[in-house]
C-alpha cells in the first residue's frame, strides 16, 4: 500500500501481490460465499425482492434530483432543533470545521464510530497530529486502527485478518490475554472502549441517511457503539456526504430493511438510529450539541454528470464489493481508495480525478454482477464502460492504448490489411509457441497466465464463400 | 457562504436533466414485476407489499415476532397479565441475580417493578452515565413492537433517554399487545402521531441484542451494547 508512487503502478503492484497469496484469497471467498448463503435467504423472505429494489432506487432518485430543495429541508430542520450545520466545500473545510468544534470545548479525546467520509478526508492523521486520542470503536475499525491499517472493505473493515493474527495484534498492542477465540476477543475490545466511552469529551459518527422531512440523521449498526458515541460525550459530530439525503421518514421504514439485506444478509441490523438534534429541554441525557457535518468533496462533480449522478443513490452497502470477482481476487487495499470494489472504481474518478484513477475502470471483468445485486439499481458496470469512454476521449487512454487503437482502425479500413493481418497472425501464433508466456514473448504480459487456442483451419469469411 | 455556494452548484449540477436512458435502466426490470407509484406513498405501501409477508392479526404478528427473535436471540416472552409480568421479571432476577436496576418514570416499567428486591436507578431525569454503566440491568418501556423485523422501536421518552437501552449489558423492554405494528412505517406513524411534529432527539429501531461479526464471521453477542435483549409482551 506504498502511499507514494502512483494510482496505478501502484494497483498493479499490489494486484499482481495479492492475486498469488492463494491462501488469502480461498479465506477472503470462504467468508463471501458465507455473505452470499446468508443474504439469499433473507431475499427470498421477501414478498418481491425485485420491486422492492425499484422502489427504493425511486426514493434515492427523487432526493438526487431534487438535492438543493431537500438538503436545505434537511438543514433547516436540524437548525431548528438546535444542531449546527456546517457547509463544507472539500476536505480541509470540513476537517477544519471539526478541529475548530473540538478546540472549542478543550476536549481530549475523542471517540468514534464507523464513518467512511473521516476516512476520505483523513480526519484522524489530522487529529493525532494535533495530540488529541481517537479511538475507532466500531470493532473492525478498532482492529485496522491498532495495525495503522486502512479498512479493508467499506462494511467490513478487518473481513481480511484471521483470528490468530488479531490474537497477536491484541496481545502486543492491548497486553492482552493469549486467545484465538472471536467472543473471547470481541470481550477484550469491549472492556477496553467501554472506559473510553465514559471519558471522551466528543464523539464523531457518520450517517447512512439524513431524513430531509424531519431533520435527523439515521444510522444504521450492530455493535450499539454508534449509539454510545452519539449518547455519552458532551457533543455529537456526525459527518455526512451531501448525497445521503432522503425525502421522507417513511422512507427509511424500506430503506432500512434494504441496506440491511444488501450489505450483511440480516433482515434488520441490530440498532438503526434517528438523531434529531441535541438534548433537549424535556429529555434527561444526551449530548448537549450536535454538529452535522455536510460534505461535497466534488459530489457536485459528479452530480453534474446526467449519465453518472445515478452512482450518487449508493448507500453504500457493499453488496458490489461482495460479489464482485476482481474484488476477491485483488482484495480491498489494492484500490487505495476510500470505497473499494466496483462503486469505489465507478466514483473515485470523480471525486479524485480521472487522470490518476481511470485505471480502476478497467479493473472489472464487466460482468455486471455487480449492477445486478445492487439493491438501488445503479448501473454500475455501464458507468465502468463510461468512465473508460471519457477517459479515452479525453486522450488520457495512455501510448499504448493509443497506439493500438490507431492500428485497429487503420487494419478495419481496409480489406486486404485485414486479411493480410489474419494470415500474420496465424503465422506469428505459430512461430511464437516455443516461447509462449515466457519473457521473451512478445505478449508476455497477456499470456504469462493465459492459453491461446490455435485458429480455426478456415477463416469465417472462406467458411461463408463455401457455404455457397 | 458555503451553503450558498454548495446550493448553487447544486442547482448548476441539476440544471441538465437526467440521462433519459440511465433514468430508465433504473426502473426496468428484467422480471415484469410490478412497481408502485412514485413518491412517498407508493414507498410507504411498498414496505407492506413487496417486504416480508408477517399476516394481518395480532397473532399472525406474534407468530412471526417469535420466529425472527429466535433466529436474533431475542428472548420473547408473551405473558397475560401485569402480575405474570411482575413474576417473570422476579424470575430473570434471581437468574440473573439483579442487584442495581436501572429504570425510568413509565407506567408499564414501574407497574412491572415495584415490588423487584433490588436498588434502582431512574434515568428520567438527570443521572450520572458511570452509575448506569454498573447496572446489571436496564428496563424500559417501547413505542412499538414491528412484527416484520422483530424489532422494539424507542425514543428517549419511552425508554428513559438514549443511554438505558445500550449501556448496561442486559436491555429488558415491557409492552403492550395493543403496541404491536406490522411495520416500520407504521412505527413511525404511531410516533408521529404522539409527538405532533415535536420529535423526540433519539428514536431507534432495536432489533436483537448487540452483535458483531467483524472476526471470521464469528457471531458474538454483546459487541459494545446488552449481551442480552428480553421483550416481555402482556397480552391482556
Amino acid at each position: 500500500m506504498s502511499q507514494s508512487t502512483n494510482p496505478t503502478t501502484q494497483f498493479q503492484t499490489d494486484a499482481n501481490r495479492v492475486t498469488a497469496d492463494v491462501d488469502r484469497r480461498s479465506f477472503l471467498r470462504s467468508s463471501l460465499r458465507g455473505y452470499q448463503t446468508t443474504r439469499d435467504a433473507t431475499q427470498e423472505r421477501f414478498l418481491n425482492y425485485e420491486s422492492a429494489r425499484i422502489a427504493a432506487g425511486d426514493a434515492k432518485w427523487e432526493a438526487i434530483e431534487n438535492l438543493d430543495v431537500y438538503l436545505a429541508q434537511f438543514a433547516d430542520k436540524l437548525e431548528a432543533r438546535g444542531a449546527t450545520v456546517h457547509w463544507c466545500s472539500d476536505s480541509a473545510e470540513a476537517r477544519d470545521a471539526i478541529l475548530d468544534i473540538i478546540k472549542k470545548h478543550d476536549a481530549k479525546s475523542v471517540i468514534k464510530s464507523k464513518c467512511m467520509t473521516t476516512e476520505e478526508i483523513h480526519l484522524n492523521d489530522l487529529l493525532e497530529k494535533e495530540g488529541f486520542e481517537v479511538v475507532e470503536s466500531d470493532l473492525g475499525e478498532f482492529i485496522v486502527q491498532l495495525r495503522d491499517e486502512a479498512p479493508y472493505h467499506f462494511v467490513f473493515p478487518a473481513m481480511h485478518l484471521k483470528k490468530e493474527e488479531i490474537n497477536t495484534l491484541f496481545q502486543e498492542k492491548l497486553k492482552s490475554i493469549n486467545t484465538d477465540d472471536p467472543e473471547e476477543l470481541t470481550m477484550v475490545a469491549r472492556e477496553v472502549l467501554r472506559q473510553k466511552y465514559l471519558s471522551a469529551d466528543i464523539g464523531i459518527s457518520g450517517a447512512n441517511f439524513g431524513v430531509a422531512e424531519t431533520g435527523m440523521i439515521s444510522i444504521t449498526e450492530n455493535e450499539g457503539n454508534a449509539r454510545l458515541t452519539t449518547s455519552l460525550p458532551k457533543v455529537h459530530i456526525a459527518l455526512m456526504g451531501i448525497e445521503k439525503i432522503i425525502p421522507r421518514l417513511e422512507d427509511l421504514a424500506l430503506m432500512l430493511p434494504m441496506l440491511a439485506t444488501a450489505g450483511t444478509g440480516q433482515h434488520l441490523t441490530c440498532y438503526n438510529s434517528q438523531l434529531g438534534g441535541p438534548r433537549q429541554d424535556d429529555e434527561s441525557d444526551g449530548p448537549v450539541e450536535m454538529h452535522v457535518v455536510l460534505l461535497d468533496n466534488h459530489r457536485t462533480r459528479l452530480l453534474a454528470d446526467p449519465e453518472q449522478r445515478d452512482a450518487l443513490r449508493c448507500i453504500r452497502c457493499g453488496a458490489c464489493l461482495n460479489v464482485c470477482p476482481i474484488f476477491k481476487n485483488v482484495g480491498g487495499h489494492t484500490y487505495g481508495t476510500t470505497y473499494q470494489g466496483p462503486i469505489g472504481s465507478v466514483i473515485t474518478p470523480h471525486l479524485r480525478g480521472l487522470k490518476d484513477w481511470k485505471h480502476l475502470s478497467h479493473s472489472s471483468s464487466l460482468c455486471g454482477a455487480c449492477s445486478e445485486t445492487c439493491p438501488v439499481k445503479i448501473d454500475l458496470h455501464h458507468h465502468l464502460l463510461r468512465n473508460r469512454r471519457d477517459a479515452a476521449g479525453k486522450g488520457q487512454g495512455g501510448l499504448a492504448e493509443r497506439t493500438l487503437m490507431l492500428g485497429f482502425t487503420i487494419v478495419m479500413r481496409r480489406p486486404w490489411l485485414y486479411r493480410l493481418t489474419g494470415r500474420l497472425g496465424k503465422l506469428g501464433h505459430v512461430l511464437t509457441k516455443p516461447i509462449h508466456g515466457t519473457r521473451i514473448d512478445p505478449f508476455y504480459a497477456w499470456k504469462k497466465t493465459r492459453d491461446l487456442d490455435d485458429p480455426a483451419k478456415q477463416s469465417f469469411k472462406q467458411y461463408w464463400k463455401s457455404r455457397k | 457562504m458555503s451553503r450558498d455556494a454548495i446550493l448553487g452548484r447544486i442547482r448548476e449540477a441539476l440544471s441538465v436533466k437526467t440521462d433519459a436512458h440511465v433514468r430508465e435502466v433504473a426502473k426496468q426490470s428484467s422480471h415484469s414485476l410490478p412497481v408502485l407509484a412514485n413518491g412517498p406513498d407508493g414507498r410507504t405501501q411498498a414496505v407492506k407489499e413487496f417486504l416480508p409477508f408477517v399476516g394481518e392479526s395480532l397473532e399472525d404478528h406474534i407468530a412471526a415476532f417469535n420466529v425472527l427473535s429466535d433466529k436474533l436471540q431475542t428472548e420473547f416472552i408473551v405473558v397475560p397479565t401485569i402480575d405474570s409480568a411482575r413474576q417473570t421479571l422476579d424470575q430473570l432476577r434471581q437468574k440473573h441475580q439483579w442487584e442495581r436496576v436501572g429504570i425510568h418514570d413509565h407506567e408499564l416499567v414501574q407497574s412491572c417493578v415495584d415490588q423487584l428486591p433490588v436498588e434502582f436507578l431512574n434515568t428520567s431525569s438527570n443521572y450520572d452515565a458511570h452509575e448506569l454503566e454498573k447496572c446489571d440491568v436496564g428496563i424500559s418501556g417501547c413505542d412499538a413492537l414491528i412484527a416484520q423485523t422483530a424489532s422494539a422501536l424507542v425514543t428517549n421518552h419511552s425508554a428513559g433517554g438514549r443511554a438505558l437501552s445500550v449501556l448496561p449489558p442486559h436491555h429488558v423492554v415491557v409492552a403492550d399487545a395493543s403496541q404491536m405494528v406490522t411495520t416500520m412505517a407504521d412505527g413511525f406513524a404511531m410516533i408521529r402521531e404522539k409527538h405532533h411534529e415535536k420529535w423526540p432527539s433519539f428514536i431507534s429501531f432495536i432489533t436483537g441484542p448487540s452483535r458483531t461479526a467483524d472476526i471470521e464471521r464469528v457471531l458474538v453477542l454483546g459487541a459494545h451494547g446488552p449481551k442480552k435483549l428480553t421483550i416481555i409482551m402482556i397480552s391482556e
